[in-house]
């Protein structure tokens, strides 16, 4: 199979998001549909050479695409591609939970059985031709008394369909998983990159061999339809667009996600397949079977377009490259991910965005798929600067046999340009203090996200609010803070302690300010008292039940100054030391 | 004019002898020699001081506390010293950064030392070598004017690291460390004791401006004193007790 040689720099690849507002909705799923891939690691830029532009062009309207008069290598490609069918490539695995059992060494006949009620019934069974899913277990274990026999482990197989759909995203950034037994891809677009779309089903199917897991594979509009044909064992077929209707017709009712007892009712009066059930007048279908009938025969039709659900978000830009040889070693690693970061950042600078999280998919060979993220607190696009972010994750990476497959995804972005302005301090100054003040934030801004990556960091923005605790609340590092005038209305300490210590105090009367305070064993004798501060509880917040405080500021003899509360009155009066100073 | 048929070309000489510019950069070089002496100062003249008082500032090398450069406050009393601390980081003019494992700082009485909430970054490292590694990134970072750490013990290496951080990037470092008997050698260019003082004036039920016993236990460049001083909260002002301290033993025999 031969790839089209797209390296690390093809720029078209993804329209610049700013461009996505005015797109019909289902655009960004199209633009982020392209995938970038190459066979090998070349870090010459020679080889990361983009396409000549129009066969891109062309390759992005997909089949169908109508082409529009003059549209030249400056059209943009989604408007073009909206008027064209979206294309879903649907993978039924019908033998995942056996094929999980053989992925783990078990040999010779296998029968997977469930309990249902008192009864255990057979759900599948390998390398057993006589035992048909549904069948009495005890009738299994009296035709073939050597079968290995295992209790269906369906959170398993739900974890390993999960972990091949990561594996699918090689693919497409847009995999999602459909009913209990199947995956669906959005292709629509990105079938050029693997030559074609029965090239690409092809590899699909072939990669989910090699890891073990058999799958029918088919490529249709619509992805009922696409699933329905799967399910129905049509594997290898690529229906052409707009073929949908044509192509289900002949298939049988139990393809489709409705209950059973539909289906055999529907069999009973002869309609077996849907073409015929779709020739059937509407409205008694619906008044005898629901609705949910006729949405899921339009829907297998490809009339009615249901949206798949990703199982990740699209990422905004993208930068993938395949291995060869899988890569083992930490300095392989490095290189590759500091290729991909410079291919991201240069796209990020061509769309004028700068990345506010950026995630590392590392596919193994085994198709495991490993992710790290790195979010920082400023839009930013400098390969240095994300590179020191991911230096200390990429030792979380277990390479095992090898990645295959690296992939940078910049999932959230912002608008960039040149130089950042009027983060923290507003924009105050102007010229060239200001350009000064802008890179000094920068600068700040990438301190943050370093000691972000080890440690919690965070400012105190001022309040509304008079409850101590509450006064200030914490913003993000990078956030600008503003001070009202007039803020604190009251003293306050310097330190605040986050467990408030309790005391013994002394006071000559039960609402006198203490005269006496003992801390642990020491007691001292209080020179000066100011307060008291009484704070009532926030009554308006749902908050736990709590009482009023007397706060008190003290100057001991020695001179040292502390914050003191009295909760509670007359002899159940309890005091507390909450701050210093 | 290119074709020179020397193999071996001496290296070309500067034709206009520009003699300041050649001695700064000889003395840098000299300076990156040894790092030690001349490349410490040369980066502390230019960093400039954090003033204080004039007292103070008279009694400290340079003028004041000097900027790119790690000094250590002793906390004898934890508010005391606090607020001290605050009003360092508070005139080192930018953000500063608050490193703990617990950092306690609150910005509303940190407000009334000249530490501004819009300028306050805390950290919280739980683990020493993650608060060590934040204040040295803190320190090296030319757009951080000052950061402190909490630490209770610090060997010599780690304060030698953070002094040679501070002087690249040009912030002032603080160490706060509690005043505990044994304080070993340091490679901060000075250690202070901060202490409460009890107020002067006030009554019984008004608590007047905080006084504190600021001792400047070592300084390199200059002689351990002592101050009395009183922070004029509504005038933003160290001020330091008219008459110079005697010295405590002298004190004592009078």
């Amino acid at each position: 199979m031969t790839l089209p040689g797209l390296g690390l720099g093809d720029g078209p690849g993804v329209a610049p998001a700013a461009r996505r507002g005015a797109l019909p909705p289902c655009t960004p799923h199209q633009e982020a549909a392209a995938s970038w891939t190459s066979v090998s690691l070349t870090l010459s830029e020679g080889g990361a050479l983009p396409p000549p532009s129009d066969s891109v062009e062309n390759s992005w309207r997909g089949p169908g695409g109508a082409t529009p008069p003059g549209g030249g290598a400056g059209a943009a490609p989604p408007q073009a591609t909206s008027a064209a069918p979206r294309r879903h490539l649907a993978l039924a695995l019908p033998r995942l939970p056996v094929d999980r059992l053989r992925r783990g060494g078990v040999q010779g006949p296998v029968v997977v059985w469930r309990g249902v009620g008192s009864r255990r019934e057979v759900v599948l069974a390998g390398d057993l031709p006589g035992v048909c899913p549904g069948q009495a277990l005890s009738d299994v274990r009296a035709m073939v008394p050597e079968a290995v026999v295992v209790e269906w482990d369906q959170a398993a197989d739900a974890a390993w369909r999960e972990e091949l759909a990561l594996w699918a995203l090689r693919f497409s950034p847009l995999v999602a998983l459909a009913g209990g037994d199947a995956l669906v891809l959005d292709v629509t677009g990105v079938a050029h990159l693997f030559g074609g779309e029965a090239a690409l089903l092809g590899r699909a199917v072939g990669g989910l061999a090699r890891l073990g897991a058999g799958a029918v594979g088919v490529v249709a509009d619509a992805p009922a339809a696409a699933l329905a044909l799967a399910r129905a064992g049509r594997g290898g077929l690529v229906v052409a667009p707009g073929g949908d209707a044509a192509a289900v017709a002949e298939l049988p009712l139990s393809v489709l996600p409705v209950a059973p007892e539909v289906v055999v009712a529907l069999s009973r009066m002869g309609l077996r397949r849907l073409g015929e059930v779709r020739r059937q007048p509407r409205a008694p279908l619906a008044r005898r079977f629901g609705q949910a009938l006729l949405r899921a025969l339009d829907e297998a039709a490809g009339e009615l377009c249901a949206p798949i659900s990703p199982l990740r978000p699209p990422p905004e830009l993208e930068a993938a490259r395949e291995f060869l040889e899988p890569l083992i070693t930490r300095e392989a690693i490095d290189v590759a991910v500091a290729a991909l970061l410079g291919a991201l950042c240069r796209r990020l600078e061509a769309a004028g965005r700068g990345a506010r999280r950026v995630v590392l998919r590392a596919h193994r060979v085994d198709g495991r798929v490993q992710e790290l993220a790195v979010g920082t607190g400023l839009a930013v696009r400098d390969p240095a600067h994300l590179g020191r972010l991911f230096e200390q994750r990429l030792e979380r990476l277990e390479p095992g046999f090898g990645f295959d497959r690296i992939a940078l995804l910049a999932e959230a972005t912002e608008r960039m340009a040149g130089v950042q302005s009027g983060f923290a301090g507003g924009g105050m100054q102007a010229g060239v203090a200001g350009g000064a003040g802008a890179l000094r934030r920068e600068e700040l801004a990438r301190l943050f996200d370093r000691l972000g990556q080890r440690v919690q960091l965070w400012r105190l923005a001022p309040a509304t609010r008079h409850w101590p605790e509450r006064e200030v609340r914490r913003v993000a590092a990078t956030e600008p803070v503003a001070v009202p005038a007039g803020w604190p209305r009251a003293p306050r300490p310097v330190r605040l302690l986050r467990r408030p210590v309790e005391l013994g105090a002394m006071a000559l009367l039960p609402d006198a300010p203490p005269s006496l305070l003992r801390i642990g064993r020491d007691s001292h004798r209080v020179r000066a008292a100011e307060g008291p501060e009484r704070l009532e509880p926030e009554w308006w917040r749902p908050s736990p039940p709590r009482r009023a405080r007397d706060y008190y500021r003290v100057e001991l003899a020695s001179g040292a100054r502390l914050w003191v509360c009295r909760v509670g009155f007359g002899a159940e009066a309890r005091w507390f030391l909450h701050g210093y100073l | 004019m290119d074709t020179d048929p020397n193999p071996y070309p001496l290296p070309p000489e500067p034709l206009p002898m520009d003699r300041p510019a050649l001695m700064a950069a000889l003395r840098a070089r000299i300076g990156r020699l040894e790092r030690a002496g001349a490349a410490a100062a040369l980066a502390r003249a230019q960093a400039g001081v954090v003033e204080l008082s004039e007292a103070i500032d008279a009694a400290l090398p340079g003028g004041g506390l000097a900027r790119a450069g790690l000094h250590e406050v002793l906390a004898a009393d934890p508010g005391a010293a606090a607020g001290f601390a605050a009003v360092v980081l508070g005139r080192a003019g930018g953000t500063v950064m608050w490193i703990g494992p617990e950092p306690d700082a609150w910005p509303p009485g940190l407000a009334r030392f000249g530490l501004s909430p819009a300028e306050l970054v805390l950290v919280r490292a739980p683990r020493p070598a993650d608060g060590l590694w934040a204040m040295e990134e803190a320190l090296r970072c030319a757009a951080v004017a000052g950061a402190l750490l909490c630490l209770p013990d610090l060997d010599l290496t780690a304060a030698r690291r953070l002094q040679l951080a501070a002087e690249a990037g040009g912030g002032i470092g603080l160490l706060l460390r509690p005043d505990t008997a044994e304080t070993g050698p340091s490679a901060a260019l000075t250690r202070w004791r901060v202490g409460a003082l009890p107020g002067a004036g006030g009554s019984a039920h008004s608590l007047s401006d905080p006084r504190w016993e600021l001792e400047l236990l070592r300084c390199r460049g200059g002689k351990p004193r002592r101050w009395d001083a009183t922070w004029r909260t509504t005038l933003d002002r160290l001020e330091t007790d008219p008459e110079p301290q005697a010295s405590p033993a002298r004190r004592r025999r009078a």
